[in-house]
């Protein structure tokens, strides 16, 4: 393995998958893709752990999905946030932010 | 819509699960084909790309399990594997689920069936507006030892003037009229009703209007309403019927209203189911008095019905009348002394006399439905039992617990469903059971059927029963660990563990319940054998009676009444079969009526305290034809005669309470049957009867002359050859040949209104007993199958046991002692239980203590021999066990 790269706290890649979606519809490898690119290579996405939060969230009702064409001609299952997953993912956000905000300014403390 | 999204996915998954499987597939194909494409751009070979890809996939199948999980079957699909299995297991083990079914059914079916029937008559309110406001008021007096007594129409009138706590006060009475013109002659009940009867009870007539204020007055009063039945009847449902005339025993009235077809008349049934307090009202006619002139304050004869004010309680308006009625008593202490007022509610009052017996057999039912769930639930915690290891390998393989308890709560749930629909089909036969069962005075029988009510209190029988017998083997099942029960190595675990202890308290409850439901119905049938071996004092076989009511229009002398039924008596006395023929003016059993009298020599203080006696005026033939034997003194005779010395006959009990080791005949008393009073001689004494009915107490009774003091309605009866009810129709025709115009009514041989008298402890005993025999039943399947079940798990016990040399005489005291050590113990709970609660069934018996100890013994001991048999069975079979097989079952 050629980087260390840091395990996802519980739930973010939720949070993740969430706003890789809201830039458009995208099919699951297109997703993992999409938030690696976003994270610069810093971050890596287990197929393992990207599906399954998928369908978790897909039952949830925060993303819905049907067949499509990619870019490379071929049928795949697209994902695309519904209204609910646009209203989760603000929220989702903000606690995010909340939570980094308030570990980052412990961390700070000497 | 993502609910609805999922729901349309579930469906499809249902319907066809390889696509969505494929689905899955083709998606992480994709998903590994990009991958591969990917590594190859960045200069790996095709095949270690692939590798790679499929490397960095990891537990692919799980991945696809969990896709499945989620967009494909997930709950909807578990739910249908779990029917299918669970259907599957049902059909695999067909004598389990028939039995289980079937004791639910019984359960539920009997149940509902119950619940209908006290639905309909006990809790279905009364079928007017605002029921729960209206009320029956009787007077009272306590030292004469009356609680329901009738009003004189002065005590109505001036309690419903001086009340406020009622928005409305009616008072009405029952008639029984000739209907003649148009047709056959016909007998008719007419309620002589105040004019606010039919508004405060809300009832609108269906075609014209009801009676008005004024008619009430005398000689405006000829009006009447039909009801709805006599409308169609008589008058073919002419809507043209309003201003005709109607001929009521010579009352000529005119037609004013009809009433609506369901239409109930509000009456406390009668005593006697076919006494003609039968609930049952022709015409309608308007109570007519002159304000001025309210009669005799001690004469009571009016029902008064009320209503209260919105917002007073019964027991408010209670209080206040019964302040009026003690200003009344200071004001006519002559006729009042004693009296009071007593308030009940109508809805009461109309099922008072079947109540308790309702109320029992609930009881009963309900012990039954408890007996059935515990077998069922033991039925199921042997078979969870039995499925120990299979669970066990399960929860192994990695099912998780969750799913396994809703596989066996599956099972549970569909055994209670096919129960519960076995049940209603079961509750609608046994309903009609119970109707035709149900003896003629159980009030509103008609308006039983299986309602909506009781559907929903069926399936929540059916919901309750499967939680409670599903939970307790579910539970117990998934707490077993996985590694007890395998190192167990199929044994089942535990033989002295919780289960058994479960199971043997479930056995426990169900002997003592069944106790509790044989020992009721032991006292009911001590107290039919009590009722059918009581001597009424009378004949009843035999005897054909018959009412005839003359209209007194037409017969108003004395003498001509006396003379009509002196030529019926002769007529009826020369048909064929006929020994003897007599008449009475009040039948025993069915009606009878109250006079004070004044002894000589002894005058009392006042009028309110003379004694009273049971009065009937007889024909001298009455006591022959109805087998009575006299005592002392002598029968009346065609010589006592008006003008002659004026004579009575008294029973044994008058007797002994008034000439206590006196002779009294020759004494002489006045009567205030009549004006003036003079005074009679006692001529005779006969013999006590049961003439108020079988359990009711015997009272002083003076029978008069006909002929000295004539009635216009009297019953005939006729003491045949044989075969009573063959002569009916000779006797009407004896009647009319007399006088065409003369109908009959209440045609009936002595025996029924006898098997009437015990209608109601029959038909709670053969029910109670049904339903005890029914527990007994399930009960000793219920031990049967616990103990059949320790057999089997004890085999290797046995075995060893036998191998050591124990005889079969130990072996077959091992077992029995187990199961007959749960029995004596639910047998002593189930007497302790007995002590408390049959004294409730009080007002049911008769000639039996509620704590009869012979009862009590000899269903214990009953009961004790069944269970003795229903271990000794597989207690035989433990004997045949041969310990080397049951060793090497290991």
């Amino acid at each position: 393995m050629a980087k260390q790269k840091p395990d996802l706290p519980q739930g973010t890649l939720d949070l993740l998958v969430l706003k890789a979606l809201s830039l458009g519809p995208m099919h699951g490898y297109g997703i993992g893709q999409r938030i690696q690119q976003l994270a610069e290579d810093m971050l890596q996405i287990e197929e393992g752990t990207l599906y399954p939060a998928v369908y978790r969230i897909e039952q949830k009702g925060w993303i819905e999905s049907e067949w499509g064409v990619s870019d490379n001609n071929r049928r795949a299952r697209f994902y695309k946030l519904t209204r609910q997953g646009r209203k989760q993912l603000a929220v989702e956000e903000s606690q995010w932010e909340h939570l980094t905000t308030a570990v980052a300014k412990v961390l700070r403390a000497t | 819509m993502a609910w609805w999204k999922t729901f349309r996915d579930r469906i499809r998954a249902l319907r066809d699960s390889e696509a969505v499987h494929r689905e899955i597939d083709e998606e992480m194909r994709f998903h590994l084909d990009m991958r591969a494409d990917e590594n190859v751009r960045r200069g790996m070979s095709p095949e270690d790309a692939r590798r790679e890809a499929e490397r960095r996939f990891g537990r692919l199948t799980r991945i696809k399990e969990m896709g499945y999980e989620v967009r494909g079957g997930g709950f909807v699909e578990t739910l249908w594997q779990d029917l299918r299995y669970g259907v599957r297991m049902l059909l695999k083990h067909p004598g389990f689920t028939f039995i289980a079914v079937l004791t639910l059914a019984l359960g539920i079916g009997v149940n509902t069936a119950l619940f209908s029937v006290v639905n309909a008559v006990l809790l279905r309110p009364l079928p007017y507006a605002e029921p729960e406001r209206l009320v029956q008021l009787y007077e009272a007096n306590a030292q004469q030892g009356f609680d329901r007594f009738a009003f004189s129409l002065a005590n109505f009138v001036d309690h419903r003037d001086q009340q406020s706590g009622f928005e409305q006060m009616a008072a009405y009475h029952r008639w029984n009229a000739n209907l003649t013109g148009a047709g056959e002659p016909e007998r008719v009940q007419v309620a002589i009703v105040s004019a606010n009867f039919l508004p405060l009870l809300r009832v609108q007539p269906l075609l014209g209007r009801g009676f008005l204020t004024e008619e009430e007055t005398p000689g405006k009063d000829n009006v009447a309403v039909l009801s709805y039945g006599l409308w169609q009847r008589r008058f073919g449902a002419d809507p043209g019927v309003l201003n005709k005339s109607v001929n009521l025993s010579g009352y000529v009235c005119t037609v004013v209203g009809v009433l609506p077809a369901d239409f109930q008349f509000p009456d406390p049934f009668g005593r006697n189911p076919l006494s003609e307090a039968a609930p049952k009202v022709d015409l309608l006619a308007p109570i007519a008095y002159d304000p001025k002139n309210l009669g005799d304050r001690g004469s009571h004869f009016l029902q008064v019905l009320a209503r209260l004010q919105p917002g007073v309680e019964l027991a408010q308006a209670q209080t206040e009348l019964r302040a009026i009625a003690g200003r009344l008593e200071q004001q006519y202490p002559d006729r009042n002394k004693g009296w009071t007022v007593n308030v009940f509610a109508l809805q009461d009052e109309v099922v008072r006399t079947v109540r308790p017996a309702l109320l029992l057999l609930l009881a009963a039912v309900a012990f039954v439905l408890l007996i059935a769930c515990a077998n069922v639930s033991n039925l199921l915690l042997a078979r969870a039992a039995a499925r120990q290891k299979e669970m066990a390998i399960r929860l192994a393989l990695g099912a998780p617990r969750a799913r396994l308890l809703r596989l066996l709560l599956t099972e549970s749930l569909l055994l209670a469903l096919a129960g519960g629909a076995a049940g209603l089909a079961l509750a609608y036969w046994a309903m009609r059971a119970f109707i035709s069962f149900s003896p003629a005075n159980v009030p509103r029988t008609d308006e039983i059927r299986l309602d909506g009510m009781a559907l929903l209190f069926t399936f929540s029988i059916t919901l309750l029963t499967s939680v409670a017998f599903g939970l307790l083997p579910t539970l117990r099942a998934s707490k077993a660990g996985v590694h007890t029960t395998l190192k167990k190595g199929g044994r089942q675990a535990g033989n002295r563990g919780g289960r058994p202890r479960t199971r043997g308290l479930l056995v426990v409850a169900e002997v003592a319940l069944s106790l509790l439901l044989l020992i009721g119905a032991g006292l009911m049938i001590r107290t039919f054998i009590s009722f059918q071996r009581v001597d009424p004092g009378f004949r009843t076989d035999n005897l054909l009676t018959m009412k005839l009511a003359l209209p007194f229009k037409k017969y108003p002398q004395p003498h001509q009444q006396v003379a009509f039924y002196r030529q019926v008596i002769e007529r009826v006395r020369a048909l064929p079969g006929v020994q003897e023929v007599g008449a009475v003016s009040d039948l025993p059993l069915v009606e009878g009526g109250f006079f004070a009298f004044i002894i000589e020599g002894r005058a009392s203080a006042s009028a309110q305290d003379d004694p009273s006696a049971v009065w009937r005026a007889i024909t001298p033939d009455y006591f022959r034809t109805m087998g009575m034997r006299l005592r002392r003194g002598r029968e009346f005779t065609e010589q006592d005669q008006p003008g002659a010395v004026e004579v009575i006959v008294i029973n044994e009990t008058m007797a002994a309470s008034f000439w206590p080791g006196e002779d009294p005949i020759g004494k002489r008393i006045q009567i205030y049957d009549s004006q003036p009073m003079p005074w009679r001689e006692i001529v005779g004494v006969v013999n006590d009867t049961k003439e108020a009915g079988l359990g009711a107490p015997t009272r002083p009774e003076i029978y008069v002359p006909f002929s000295q003091r004539p009635r216009t309605a009297m019953t005939l009866i006729a003491h045949t050859a044989a075969g009573p009810e063959q002569l009916a129709g000779a006797m009407r025709a004896a009647v009319q040949t007399v006088d065409p115009e003369q109908p009959v009514f209440r045609i009936s041989t002595m025996q029924q209104f006898f098997s009437a008298e015990v209608a109601v402890p029959r038909a709670t005993m053969f029910l109670l007993g049904a339903l005890a025999v029914a527990a007994l039943i399930l009960a000793a399947v219920g031990i049967y199958g616990v103990m059949a079940h320790a057999v089997t798990q004890q085999t290797h016990e046995i075995g060893i046991r036998t191998a050591l040399g124990a005889t079969q005489r130990d072996v077959l005291r091992l077992v029995v002692g187990q199961g007959m050590t749960l029995s004596l113990i639910g047998v002593v709970i189930g007497l302790a239980g007995a002590f408390a609660l049959t004294r409730l069934m009080t007002s049911l018996l008769y000639g039996v203590s509620a704590t009869d100890p012979a009862t009590f013994t000899v269903i214990a001991l009953l009961l004790t021999g069944v269970a003795l048999f229903a271990c000794y069975i597989p207690a035989r079979r433990a004997t045949k066990v041969d310990p080397l097989v049951a060793l090497r079952y290991e």
